[in-house]
């Protein structure tokens, strides 16, 4: 489904990625981990598009889309959740979701029903201005808003970082829900999730990609990934 | 007294019409857009052109002027201001303050140097409060509040406001929707020149119309801006209204620092609320 071959990205003169590769399956849920500072996030805005990779490609479906940019990718299927948990603070959760349902002409009632049916009590907060949400509520809100329209590809950076443990089992409830629905590469530092839900786990250190684990029949292999934590 | 506070309220409504397409533009774009002094000063010639060189009556000449606006200011946005999307701050300041010293050249190769003299469309006076309000003071008030809830309408009940909104709190986010921010970026720089040719159109009869009187008031305007917050609509309004009133209780006492206090109120809030601006 995405393959990405021989990735180089840099800021300026800094080089952040090496040589990266990697592929994700159709409804695989691929988590990639690694040290702050390894370039997960660097390298999920390089898929999406919100930096250019110096050398490399990435190809969805049989097509480079290295070149493009968010917007186009977002027509191909392509949903990113950035890790700083940024919603539109000044607008009302419903309306945070009426600009996804905008953006991908999908009706305002079928994703309420689609972001309701994985998180319910989504309804409670519906008027609540997003910028007064809790850290786990902002996530859920951009999970749910990330399912809006027909998405393939989820690209979530540190869904759980800085969560109470309560909201962490939702959210990995969440994400559990949508295994086999959509395929996703998520950056997560929390093994016991990356554990419960990967198919596969590639492992980043320093800007290059030292590992990859098939989950199932490498237990002990995922044991061994604290230490490059 | 009364007439200080009148006063006030009328610097208060030039200041908001002006300052809130630079507010709008430094939230969404994050450019310092000097620019703007320029087309709110070719509408305010493109108004006179009209009504005194055409004799045609002020609100054709106004509508007029506001409609050639819009062309102008978004040549200037897809050509110069769309390049310096995410550039530093300080090439943005240089590349508009370029825009706006050449348009003031422009100005004067068309028109000439000299000041043009407007006098008060409507003639007529309201006594309110044992004062007499000239009526056309008294509708520039009036229309910025107008605006204000008009603005506030607009942001608040349709999706291409909402989406301004959103792009002003995180643009890369509205972008990873789908949704080409550019386009609706156009639509504020072009709203916001739009605004700032119509207190241009309402000052012009109250002041003197010269190639630099954008930039006369421009300073005042980044006040504004910065006092009420960078991509605040609200802040932007009660900002603007506040320090026309501090401008004229200040005139009324000590007429040289007017101006002076502003840039005081400017320097106290910078001090003591950095982070929000």
């Amino acid at each position: 489904m995405l393959e990405i071959r021989n990735l180089d990205v840099s800021y300026g003169y800094a080089k952040v990625l090496h040589d990266v590769s990697l592929n994700i399956k159709t409804g695989e849920m691929v988590f990639l981990i690694g040290r702050n500072g390894a370039g997960k996030t660097t390298l999920l805005k390089t898929i999406i598009g919100l930096l250019q990779p110096q050398k490399g490609s990435i190809v969805y479906a049989g097509k480079e889309i290295s070149n493009l940019s968010p917007e186009r990718l977002y027509l191909q299927g392509f949903r990113y959740v950035g890790q700083e948990k940024k919603v539109f603070g000044n607008l009302t959760v419903q309306e945070n979701i009426e600009i996804a349902a905008f953006a991908s002409g999908e009706p305002m009632d079928v994703s309420l029903k689609k972001i309701t049916s994985i998180y319910p009590k989504i309804k409670d907060f519906l008027k609540t201005k997003a910028g007064q949400l809790s850290g786990g509520q902002r996530q859920i809100l951009l999970v749910g808003r990330a399912l809006v329209g027909e998405p393939k590809l989820l690209l979530i950076d540190e869904p759980t970082q800085g969560l109470a443990a309560i909201v962490i089992e939702e959210i990995i409830h969440i994400l559990d829900s949508l295994k086999k629905q959509v395929s996703a590469l998520i950056v997560e530092q929390n093994l016991s999730l990356v554990k419960q839900l990967s198919d596969r786990i590639f492992l980043l250190k320093e800007g290059k990609m030292v590992r990859e684990i098939i989950s199932k029949s490498e237990e002990s292999g995922i044991q061994d990934l604290e230490g490059y934590l | 007294m009364h007439y200080t506070i009148f006063y006030g309220l009328t610097i208060g409504a030039i200041l908001y019409f002006i300052s809130i397409g630079l507010s709008l533009t430094f939230g969404t774009m994050r450019v310092i857009n000097f620019a703007h002094t320029i087309t709110y000063t070719i509408g305010v010639y493109i108004l006179i052109t009209f009504v005194i060189f055409f004799k045609w009556s002020f609100p054709v000449g106004a509508v007029l002027a506001i409609l050639a606006i819009i062309p102008i200011a978004y040549v200037i946005e897809r050509f110069i201001i769309r390049r310096l999307y995410g550039d530093s701050l300080d090439y943005t300041f240089i590349a508009t303050f370029a825009v706006a010293l050449i348009g003031v050249d422009l100005i004067k190769w068309i028109w000439g140097p000299a000041p043009y003299p407007l006098s008060d469309p409507i003639g007529k006076y309201l006594i309110l409060f044992d004062v007499s309000l000239p009526i056309y003071r008294v509708l520039m008030v009036i229309s910025a509040i107008l605006l204000f809830i008009l603005l506030h309408l607009f942001f608040k009940m349709t999706i291409v406001g909402k989406i301004i909104i959103a792009a002003l709190d995180d643009k890369d986010g509205v972008r990873c929707l789908g949704i080409n921010v550019d386009k609706y970026f156009s639509l504020v720089f072009v709203m916001g020149s739009a605004l700032a040719v119509l207190g241009g159109i309402f000052y012009a009869p109250i002041s003197s119309i010269h190639p630099y009187m954008g930039l006369a008031i421009l300073l005042l305007c980044f006040a504004v801006v910065i006092v009420g917050g960078m991509g605040n609509l609200k802040g932007t309004f009660l900002s603007a209204f506040a320090l026309g009133m501090l401008m004229a209780l200040t005139a009324r006492y000590w007429p040289q620092g007017a101006e002076t206090m502003v840039f005081i109120a400017m320097a106290v809030v910078l001090i003591f609320r950095p982070i929000d601006i």
